[in-house]
């Protein structure tokens, strides 16, 4: 039962969103990495191989499907959840072109559940 | 009659004629059936830069920009064949064009004078961009675009409120979250007091979120509505409502209407909102100083049914302070502005499917661009 906990990468530009929810997942189980800009995350020389990268939207300089894309670029293929103030129509059209696997609107109440179900399908 | 009294009253009615064309205070302009100018009234030589005689005898599409100039020849032809009114009696908003080359809005009425089997129109233009223009229209299109403009407002700020509330709301309920798990791990005598707190304000954090949630709907509730609407006219119908004063401040107003990009899909009030928040912004930034005053409002028709259009000014371009987030609410340079325009235009322009972003050219000044969809043109298949 005691295998490694699953990594969960998360990039926020608000500090406290971030901690509240490194807090809660951590309580889940898992272990979460934070990265307050999306420059931070790309400078990141050692992404694991397992896990999900969890992406705030609105963000300023590079909005989250943004970075999306950079990260593709690169060959990330980690499943992606969208996190966002606000969900439109719009918004879930443009994130499932790029292949995320769910967009959730704040204030998120179960963000762990859904990791686990994007976790349980596999990449 | 005798051949001279015919003369006489010939004379006389010509007299007439060149004492109304020197006094009516608008400006009125006479062509004949195949468009060639006869007779231009002083207020007309006035607004549009030419002297009665250099005028006289040209075809009046000389002031008209493109692509007016070149249809206009074959709407007096299709009238003349078909007798089918697209203006004559009714009046409507078009774009002139000064013997300088700029263009402006003007509100034309053409009438029709019948002699024999010969015909001429009459038509009577106001400026636009004058003071003094045609208040009923302008209040008309004003109390339309300005009662939205305020509801737009008042929802770009409940969205914004939503947004900014959501994130410490989501900061709560996650700590909470955090702390249920942990206490469901714990033991003693309070725990259990202690669980029954945490969950119960979890439960209000969710409510906030709720209220947050019902607020942008109730803003939402007037779903725009997209019709297929001719950008040009649009384009025509904001510009009397920005432009109003421009002329004072020595602003000159060019069009450069591309005439492929003509039928796009749109919420008409909004994108005038756009356009006018666009254009008021120019306005602004011009008023404040520069010799050189020149807002230049350009349409394109690009691949994949995109239409552009681009709102260009001449202004002392965009500070610094305000560059990187200049499409974030409450973001302004201005002592009373709220810093909602352009917020507004990125919401409503998004909503439409369409993009919006700006340009700081080499040259100075500030290009605005946005994009909307093109819609299929059933008109001009009708029309050939
Ligand atoms: N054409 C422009 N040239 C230079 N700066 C501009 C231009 N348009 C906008 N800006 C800058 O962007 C800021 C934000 O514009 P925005 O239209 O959103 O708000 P505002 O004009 O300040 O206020 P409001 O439109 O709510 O009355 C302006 O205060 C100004 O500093
Ligand atoms: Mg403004």
């Amino acid at each position: 039962m005691s295998k490694a906990p699953e990594v969960i990468l998360l990039v926020d530009d608000d500090a406290a969103v971030r901690n509240a929810l490194k807090f809660s997942l951590e309580m889940e189980g898992f272990s979460v990495r934070l990265y307050p800009t999306p420059e931070a995350l790309l400078a990141e020389s050692d992404l694991p191989a397992g896990g999900c990268l969890v992406i705030d939207y609105r963000m300023p300089e590079i909005d989250g499907l943004e970075l999306v894309e950079r990260l593709r670029h690169r060959g990330v293929a980690l499943p992606v959840l969208l996190i966002s103030g606000r969900v439109t129509r719009s918004l879930r059209e443009r994130a499932s072109g790029l292949g995320i696997r769910d967009v959730l609107e704040k204030p998120l109440s179960d963000l762990a559940g859904s990791i686990r179900r994007v976790l349980d399908d596999g990449p | 009659m005798s051949e001279t009294s015919i003369a006489l009253a010939l004379e006389a009615a010509e007299a007439r004629l060149r004492s109304i064309l020197q006094t009516v205070p608008d400006a009125m302009i006479i062509i004949d059936e195949r468009g060639r100018i006869e007779s231009l009234s002083t207020t007309a030589e006035r607004l549009f830069g030419y002297e009665a005689d250099e005028a006289c005898g040209r075809n009046v599409s000389l002031l008209m920009p493109s692509p007016y100039r070149e249809q206009h020849d074959a709407y007096i032809g299709r009238y003349l064949e078909t007798g089918e009114r697209r203006i004559i009696g009714i009046g409507r908003i078009v774009v002139g064009r000064r013997k300088d080359g700029t263009t402006f809005p003007m509100h034309l009425t053409v009438g029709e004078l019948r002699t024999g089997d010969r015909h001429h129109f009459t038509g009577f233009i106001r400026d636009l961009t004058d003071q003094q223009l045609t208040e009923d229209r302008l209040k008309e299109l004003q109390s339309e675009v300005t009662h939205m403009s305020r509801f737009t407002a008042l929802g770009e700020m409940a969205s914004t409120l939503a947004h900014e509330i959501n994130q410490p709301l989501t900061a709560i309920s996650n700590y909470l979250k955090g702390s249920r798990r942990l206490l469901e791990r714990m033991e003693g005598e309070h725990v259990e007091m202690l669980r029954d707190a945490v969950s119960k304000a979890a439960d209000q954090a969710l409510r906030a979120g709720q209220i947050i949630r019902r607020l942008r709907e109730f803003v939402a509730r007037g779903e725009s509505e997209r019709r297929i609407e001719s950008l040009p006219k649009l384009i025509e119908d904001a510009s009397t409502l920005a432009l109003v004063g421009a002329r004072e401040h020595g602003i000159a107003v060019t069009f450069r209407l591309d005439p492929a990009a003509d039928l796009v899909l749109a919420d008409r009030i909004q994108i005038q909102q756009v356009l006018v928040n666009l254009m008021r912004n120019a306005i602004e930034v011009m008023s404040e100083g520069g010799s050189v005053r020149r807002l230049d409002i350009a349409t394109a028709a690009g691949p994949e049914d995109q239409v552009e259009v681009t709102v260009a000014d001449t202004g002392a371009g965009l500070a610094p302070e305000v560059a990187r987030q200049l499409f974030q609410p409450f973001v302004t340079t201005k002592r009373k502005g709220m810093g909602l325009g352009l917020s507004i235009c990125r919401t409503i322009v998004e909503a439409h499917g369409g993009k919006i972003w700006v340009d700081s050219p080499p040259g100075g000044g500030t290009i605005f661009h946005f994009t909307l969809r093109a819609a299929a043109d059933d008109r001009e298949t009708d029309d050939a």
